[in-house]
């Protein structure tokens, strides 16, 4: 009996520990200087934001002292799991992981949106014009189950087939650099591809394209938006300015900038500077910390059953920063509200 | 007497772990939605019983691990056989699995990709590359702890090469032929469920990893728990009952076990 009690009491010994390890939410009195902040982004030229506030310190310049943890995350199913943890403030994420996390109940919301688009289906076979030409064994490879892309290809097939789901059989879940070798290599019939790899299958002769992200929406998306945690807003009001502030600075130095940020991002991507200005500049990519499609996606996410609710106002989801960008006027809608659906 | 003790007190551990585990999802030190609770594991085990793709998906992993099993487990018998014939043969088999052996069968996944394309022959492939190697080991090792007088009684009495092989060589070397077995099940479980989780099919060919994927991208933690609950309950039934009982019935049977 007694190496039972010991076996009990190091199992309990173990998950307590896990339990009382950092939980920074910081303390309002301290100045803000002695503040972590982690904040959770992914790899791809949709990011490029995140990497610009990283390289060019620009959350510091707002609050000096302040320790920033950026970590990279392979997903934004990964990112949603850290945050339901507690374990991250801020996140780079699309529309339908935030979406499904805040169904489920994690306390986040947005802060701003990072970048739209451009991303779309690319394929190496000239038989293959609309998503319709797919054979029974053909796969397009995309990063997996409620992905951006996925929601793409699911609008697409609801409005050929009035079914969201009846091309779900031709996923094929893969990161986006294996999806590219796949398809250079010919052993998947497409890719539903993002920045930088849509640019690189792009400008390779043999390939075209099938169907765009926008074609498939409808209308402009947000890609990449960044959230961040209720207790993190509502506790640090200094540093989520900051880091609000610096993102939007680094949106600002893309815009206005690009050769500078092309310089920054480089090295990070492996691409020369050249190519890097490039594909920043690219017909349709849109860099921006305004919102597009946000509710139109939760519509239909609802409908294809990843989500049980739908935000009844922009606040459900959004802090007070978005919720003025929006505007408010008395009797109809604001051009910005408009485009959300 | 001695068996129905272990029974029990295995019986007292696992009741032991569950109340653990019930005693820890109910005191919220960690995120409900992360920790889930007993009881909504069990509503999602059954919903997905229920919805019925998850039987699907099962049977397609079983199926996929015994296709690769089978395939692995032979050619490690064959290279065995063969690695006893010469030293030299023997030199390279070894050198081979211990090269082989720590190598991760997710690190091969872009070869496999390159020579079997993306689909169920992959996973297969790294399947047999997770169950061939200890395998190998196994049945070596088990081959050459065979007393060499069995080996020289059997050619004195005039029996052929294949006869030594299947009457001789693989019954002595059983303990470590089942050990071989079991490191591989076990082996070829983890290979199948990462491949699935790096590059799943959906729809019909798809097992279990995808659906432990598909439920994590879902944040659906109690359904990510439901399927490792399946694995552990397959898991559990071979160990205990599958190989229990073919070594009650031959090297228990044979009294090669202390």
């Amino acid at each position: 009996m007694n190496r039972w009690l010991i076996f009990l009491v190091i199992f309990m010994l173990i998950f307590s520990l896990t339990g009382c390890s950092t939980s920074t939410s910081g303390n309002n009195t301290d100045a803000n200087q002695n503040i972590t902040i982690r904040i959770a982004t992914q790899y791809g030229l949709q990011y490029a934001p995140a990497q610009i506030m990283e390289k060019k310190q620009l959350i510091e310049k707002y609050l000096p002292g302040a320790k920033i943890e950026w970590q990279t995350f392979p997903s934004g199913g990964a990112i949603n799991e850290a945050l339901a943890a507690n374990r991250i403030d801020f996140a780079f994420m699309g529309p339908p992981p935030f979406l499904i996390s805040w169904d489920k109940g994690v306390k986040i919301k947005l802060v701003s949106s990072v970048q739209g688009g451009p991303n779309g289906i690319v394929t190496y076979r000239q038989d293959i014009k609309s998503i319709m030409d797919l054979k029974d064994d053909d796969k397009i490879a995309m990063p997996g189950i409620g992905s951006t892309q996925h929601i793409f290809l699911q609008m697409e097939s609801d409005k050929l087939l009035n079914d969201p789901h009846a091309m779900d059989d031709k996923i094929l879940s893969m990161s986006h650099p294996d999806a590219m070798n796949a398809l250079l290599n010919r052993q998947v019939a497409a890719h539903f591809a993002s920045a930088p790899y849509y640019f690189e299958e792009l400008s390779n002769p043999a390939m075209h394209e099938v169907l765009t992200g926008r074609e498939a929406f409808g209308g402009e998306f947000t890609h990449i938006f960044m959230v961040a945690t209720e207790e993190f807003h509502n506790n640090n009001p200094m540093a989520y300015a900051a880091v609000y502030h610096a993102l939007v600075d680094a949106v600002a130095i893309i815009n206005e900038q690009p050769e500078n940020a092309a310089k920054i991002l480089a090295p990070i991507y492996n691409l020369s500077e050249e190519k890097t200005l490039k594909y920043i500049t690219w017909k349709e990519v849109n860099y921006s910390s305004t919102p597009y499609g946000l509710l139109k996606m939760a519509e239909f996410m609802k409908k294809a059953g990843y989500i049980k609710k739908i935000p009844e106002r922009i606040s459900d989801i959004a802090f007070e920063n978005i919720i003025a960008q929006m505007g408010k006027k008395n009797g109809e809608q604001t051009e910005i509200e408009k485009l959300q659906y | 007497m001695v068996n129905k003790r272990l029974k029990l007190n295995r019986t007292i551990f696992i009741v032991m772990l569950l109340a653990i585990w019930e005693i820890t999802a109910h005191s919220h030190i960690f995120p409900e939605l992360l920790f889930p609770s007993l009881e909504s594991i069990l509503s999602a085990l059954i919903h997905e019983l229920e919805k019925g793709t998850i039987v699907l998906q099962t049977y397609n992993s079983i199926e996929m691990i015994l296709e690769g099993m089978i395939i692995g487990d032979i050619l490690a018998i064959i290279i065995s056989v063969w690695a006893m014939i010469s030293r030299r043969i023997n030199e390279y088999v070894t050198t081979l699995v211990s090269i082989m052996d720590p190598l991760p069968g997710i690190a091969l996944l872009p070869l496999a990709i390159l020579w079997f394309g993306t689909g169920r022959n992959s996973i297969i492939f790294i399947i047999i590359h997770s169950v061939l190697w200890p395998m190998i080991l196994n049945t070596v090792t088990g081959f050459k702890t065979i007393p060499k007088i069995y080996l020289e009684v059997g050619s004195n009495i005039g029996l052929k090469k294949i006869k030594i092989i299947t009457n001789i060589m693989i019954p002595s070397a059983l303990p470590s032929l089942l050990t071989g077995l079991q490191v591989g099940w076990s082996r070829a479980w983890r290979a199948l469920i990462s491949a699935e989780m790096i590059f799943g099919a959906t729809g019909k060919e798809s097992g279990l990893g995808w659906y432990i994927f598909e439920k994590r991208f879902m944040l659906d933690m109690p359904g990510v728990f439901a399927g490792l609950f399946i694995i552990v309950a397959i898991g559990f039934i071979v160990e205990t009952v599958l190989f229990e009982i073919i070594e009650e019935s031959t090297i228990k049977k044979w009294g090669m076990t202390n």
